[in-house]
């Protein structure tokens, strides 16, 4: 599964993890009842602290996102709002690349406007 | 012996001392780890972190204070504190240097009730460990490995790693790492990591404690150490002084590029950046520290004790 995390970035790592489940739910690599790896494989892989997956699947379960069945483990529950889920995702990059234009000083509307003039992220240009 | 606070206490140290002829070691540590919680050991070279490991094993003798481990006195109950820990030494220790690895693992096997065979042979098997060598014969790396072994299968209730990763080559850098994750998650051990490199352990401990000179100039759960250490990018005027109400705060003032300051403080965000502005600059932005990072601000900054 294509988890990444950043030990270096500045959001805590459960939070990191919350948000790759829900990035590869959005993105259909996750579909509803498809298993989330075990705890034990998770820190494994990542090689992280236990506490924090168990903290970061905790929080995805009372949020709705998974569901966990008892000695089995942790499944994707079926999204209620699969659109929403998207909007949120997309919210999110909007936020980080405002936060990264006003650092460098920029307004919002000069970064829509680069944005409508920058080559299409596949390599074409926005015509 | 029972910690004071409570029962889940894994390991306390009270005020422990420890001398070499006129070199003091050990300068009044006082170590606290949760039971369950993986506590990284900072410092630089020569600040006591060994010293530290042997003194909870009653490897050394302490010329001042008490350890206490797993509930045990180390001073009364050595052999009891090292039967319930696995160790992995900073060096080998030089002992059974013509015994081959297999035999010697088989030898130490029989010391642990708890020692399990089966899965002695996996991490033989994900380290590539040399078992048809003696000891003596075996390269740093391989000499690591070996102890690895010992001191994982018979899954004690206390890890104490000295530099667990020291000499191993980077992908058996990750697979011990690995390996340490999923023992940990499956039998909760407390561990204590003393090491250089924070990047490879900092997404894997949950308390930090830092040693400098023989002592410990800072202890604190990794989630409070991150909420209270915060990097501020000040626009201040050219002769600003940092004011006296925080300045106890500040553990680091970066060279200044332009006109923006940065500097790194503890303490309740609001609080420092109301009194940053008060005094005539502005914050421009605040951003978390990394623990690796963290760990070298603690060990250079006089102000590190706030969190002590």
């Amino acid at each position: 599964m294509g988890f990444s995390i950043d030990p270096q970035a500045t959001r805590p790592i459960y939070v990191q993890i919350m948000d790759e489940v829900r990035r590869l739910i959005a993105l259909g690599d996750l579909r509803t009842d498809d298993p989330l790896p075990s705890v034990r494989q998770l820190a494994a892989d990542l090689r992280v602290n236990h506490n924090t997956i168990v903290q970061a699947y905790r929080e995805l379960e009372r949020d709705d996102v998974v569901y966990v069945r008892r000695g089995q483990g942790t499944f994707v529950a079926a999204q209620r709002e699969p659109a929403a889920g998207r909007a949120k995702l997309l919210g999110e990059v909007a936020e980080r690349a405002a936060t990264d234009a006003h650092r460098h000083g920029f307004t919002t509307e000069e970064l829509i406007e680069a944005l409508e003039l920058a080559p299409d992220a596949k390599g074409g240009t926005n015509e | 012996m029972n910690s004071p606070e409570n029962g889940s206490t894994a390991v306390w140290t009270e005020g422990l001392v420890k001398r070499f002829g006129r070199e003091v070691a050990l300068d009044g540590v006082s170590l606290s780890v949760p039971e369950g919680g993986v506590y990284l050991l900072a410092g630089t070279n020569g600040a006591g972190k060994s010293t530290l490991l042997r003194t909870l094993l009653n490897a050394e003798q302490p010329d001042g204070g008490r350890a206490c481990v797993l509930g045990l006195d180390t001073a009364h109950d050595g052999p009891a504190v090292r039967a319930q820990c696995g160790y992995v030494p900073e060096t080998g220790e030089g002992a059974y240097r013509w015994l081959r690895a297999d035999r010697f693992l088989a030898h130490i096997a029989r010391f642990y009730p708890g020692w399990d065979n089966g899965y002695a042979t996996q991490i033989v098997k994900r380290l590539g460990v040399r078992l048809d060598r003696p000891l003596g014969t075996l390269s740093k790396g391989q000499a690591r490995r070996v102890q690895i072994v010992a001191a994982l299968a018979h899954r004690p209730r206390l890890l104490l790693l000295d530099e667990l990763t020291d000499g191993l080559d980077p992908l058996v850098r990750f697979e011990a790492l690995s390996l340490l994750a999923a023992h940990l998650a499956d039998t909760g051990a407390t561990a204590i990591l003393s090491t250089h490199l924070v990047g490879e352990v900092d997404t894997l401990v949950d308390h930090v404690g830092v040693l400098r000179a023989g002592k410990l100039v800072a202890q604190r759960p990794l989630v409070e150490l991150m909420a209270r250490l915060r990097r501020y990018q000040v626009d201040a005027p050219e002769d600003w002084a940092p004011p006296a109400s925080i300045s106890a705060a500040i553990l680091r003032r970066d060279p200044s590029m332009g006109r923006s300051l940065r500097l790194v403080a503890a303490g309740q965000e609001r609080d420092l950046a109301s009194a940053i502005d008060a005094s005539g600059a502005t914050v421009r932005e605040t951003s978390a520290v990394s623990l690796t990072d963290a760990v070298p601000i603690l060990l250079q900054s006089e102000n590190s004790h706030v969190f002590a």
